[in-house]
């Protein structure tokens, strides 16, 4: 037995349970993909079990790609992820900056920051927008209420009344509705997500060389300088993690666009396959395999983008 | 220009007073050096030159300006660090600019100085490197350069030589040494080696505990120590120290004889003495010897050639002239 055989045979095991772990899923799917599977068909009953006499090649793509959806649901779901990373980054290297200064009670200021990644994904959703987002009973509605009172109270009052009855009444937003249900998700998810941007910037902020900081000083860099030359490289690095693993977690989002509208003018690929998979397998399948070459194309791209504009 | 003067200077971190109020002047285009054991208050006084600490009380003049209020970048000073300090996700080139981008140079003129400080460092071939692909004593050159196109009108050095090795260290000496020779602009230099601070130094500032211990050139602090703190500090190896009845014939409390200044003889002397262990340098012997009697065991420098081991009976006799003598508060006696 040569030197390497030994440690190779030790590792089979595992990584074989890997490769089945992935590949059985993967490969299911693309057979399913390329097959009629129905779960329920009382005109066709033998597409109820999976069989390659059922062959249908391209037809299940060509079904998902001609659903009205589709398009849509793509288009929408880098929308949502897109969106949650640009505020998630931004939102966590400023939050990240602010708490990395001493001040009093940091420590509980710092568990109390991380504490929204905690709650669960559905949760999250239901608070939000039950308890902010809704136009009546939500924090939203309720000051939306507020102003219109203040308003109308100053209408009557002297001087300023004749300004004030200028002024229209306000409408709260409906965050249920078709148009701006996805805002809805990405305020929730973000609100979840930034915590975990702040901890990794945070920790990598801590590990800034602070002699650095100080030759830029006697370079003659003012605040802006630093930031931009010293803080925002050496942060390159994490936020391309926070990027690559958010964009991975947000492609699939799925309980809150259900929580917030059932999926009505806001659908993404996951929701999708959920819809789909009520019935026609054949066709989630392939909805599936989408998926799959959409985070593929989402990570390359967002990969190769910060990589360039920060580590030059 | 580059007079550097310290008045009545004094730092506080907390209630521990890490400096008190001293006086300081460095002159135009001298080569200063702070040194002093760890924790000293070398590198504090350094950063207070700098800007980087805020002084507690006093004033720091420059070219008889007060500085005190002035922020760091304001001041003319470049300051070479222990660790380099370059900016790791720059090039040579940019980390050589960077000062001069951010004064805003136009570029023909930067470009200028950084050929120029990449030719007098030899640094050349490696301007569009990272200094993550530079070797230890390339960094410090890089920082060095950094420092240079600024033409400041003196340059800070903490420590700049700590983190290379032996070899390095020394041609790196060479270096600065020469820098200084070509530039002529005042340089501080911090580091807790004596050896360092011997070559290299126009003025040895000797500190302990934040307190200025002795200002003077190589020589007088090695001739003339004012005190046993200094006299043990400079030289290499260490000075011996005699208390008791032989100080007592020279009518000191304790006496100092630098091992150099110790005649050794296999047959007759002051001192009956046995080695402990002989130290081949090949120049050089150092021998560590107890006397015999008791006492402190005493370093001996003799000739390479000079043939001893382990139990050989040796006698000592001192220098008489380079007796140094100090009474019971460690002060020189003249």
């Amino acid at each position: 037995m040569s030197k390497r055989t030994l440690p190779r045979l030790l590792q089979s095991p595992a990584v074989l349970l890997l490769l089945v772990w992935m590949l059985v899923p993967l490969g299911m799917t693309l057979y399913f993909s390329f097959i009629r599977y129905v779960l329920n068909s009382l005109r066709r009953p033998e597409w109820t079990k999976p069989s390659l006499s059922n062959w249908r090649g391209f037809g299940n793509y060509e079904f998902v790609m001609s659903s009205k959806d589709f398009w849509f649901a793509i288009q929408n779901s880098l929308f949502i992820v897109c969106s949650i990373l640009f505020a998630t980054v931004i939102l966590g290297i400023l939050i990240a900056i602010l708490i990395n200064r001493v001040f009093p009670g940091r420590g509980i200021v710092r568990v109390l920051l991380i504490s929204p990644f905690f709650v669960m994904p559905a949760v999250n959703a239901v608070l939000w927008i039950n308890m902010i987002l809704d136009p009546v009973l939500g924090l939203n509605g309720l000051a939306v209420a507020g102003i219109n009172d203040l308003v109308a109270s100053l209408q009557s009052a002297p001087l300023v009344g004749g300004f004030f009855s200028l002024w229209p009444e306000f409408e709260p937003i409906s965050f249920r509705a078709t148009q701006t249900s996805a805002y809805a998700v990405i305020m929730m998810v973000t609100w979840q997500w930034t915590p975990f941007a702040v901890l990794i910037f945070m920790t990598s902020l801590q590990s800034e060389d602070q002699q650095q900081k100080e030759a830029a000083v006697l370079d003659g860099a003012g605040v802006w300088s630093q930031f931009r030359f010293l803080t925002l490289p050496h942060l390159g690095r994490p936020i391309a993690i926070v990027v690559m693993i958010q964009a991975i977690f947000h492609l699939s989002l799925y309980a809150e666009i259900e929580i917030v509208s059932r999926g009505n003018g806001n659908k993404n690929l996951p929701y999708l396959i959920g819809e789909f998979a009520n019935n026609n397998i054949g066709a989630a399948s392939a909805t599936g395999i989408f998926a799959v070459i959409l985070a593929n194309i989402v990570a390359i791209f967002l990969l190769r983008m910060v990589g360039k504009t920060l580590m030059e | 220009m580059g007079r550097i003067v310290l008045d009545k200077v004094s730092k506080k971190f907390g209630d521990v007073e890490v400096i008190p109020p001293l006086d300081l002047t460095i002159e135009d285009g001298e080569f200063a050096v702070f040194v002093g054991p760890s924790g000293c208050g070398k590198s504090t006084l350094l950063r207070l030159i700098a800007g980087l600490e805020e002084v507690t009380s006093g004033d720091v003049i420059i070219d008889e300006e007060v500085v005190t209020q002035v922020p760091p970048s304001k001041r003319g000073l470049a300051m070479v660090f222990q660790s380099y300090a370059l900016y790791p996700h720059m090039s040579v080139r940019k980390n050589i600019a960077f000062p001069m981008r951010m004064a805003k140079v136009d570029a023909a003129e930067q470009e200028r100085r950084i050929e120029a400080a990449a030719k007098a460092l030899n640094l050349t071939d490696y301007l569009d490197r990272k200094p993550g692909q530079l070797s230890g004593g390339q960094r410090q050159r890089v920082a060095i350069g950094r420092a240079i196109v600024r033409d400041p009108s003196a340059f800070l050095f903490d420590e700049p030589l700590s983190n290379l090795d032996a070899a390095l260290r020394v041609g790196m000496r060479l270096e600065i040494s020469e820098m200084h020779e070509r530039l002529q602009t005042t340089m501080i230099y911090v580091t807790h080696d004596q050896i360092e601070a011997m070559t290299m130094a126009d003025k040895i500032v000797v500190l302990q505990a934040g307190v200025i211990e002795q200002v003077g050139s190589p020589l007088e602090l090695y001739n003339a120590p004012c005190n046993r703190f200094v006299a043990g500090f400079i030289g290499s190896p260490t000075m011996n120290f005699l208390e008791g009845a032989e100080a007592a014939k020279h009518g000191a409390h304790s006496i100092g004889v630098r091992p150099e200044h110790i005649a050794i003889s296999t047959t007759d002397g002051t001192w009956k003495a046995t080695v402990g262990v002989a130290e081949h340098l090949g120049s050089d012997t150092f021998l560590y010897v107890h006397p015999d009697g008791g006492g402190e065991a005493m370093t001996v420098r003799v000739d390479g050639e000079f043939a001893a081991r382990h139990g050989d009976t040796v006698y000592l006799t001192p220098t008489a002239e380079k007796i140094h003598r100090f009474n019971d508060n460690g002060l020189r006696i003249t």
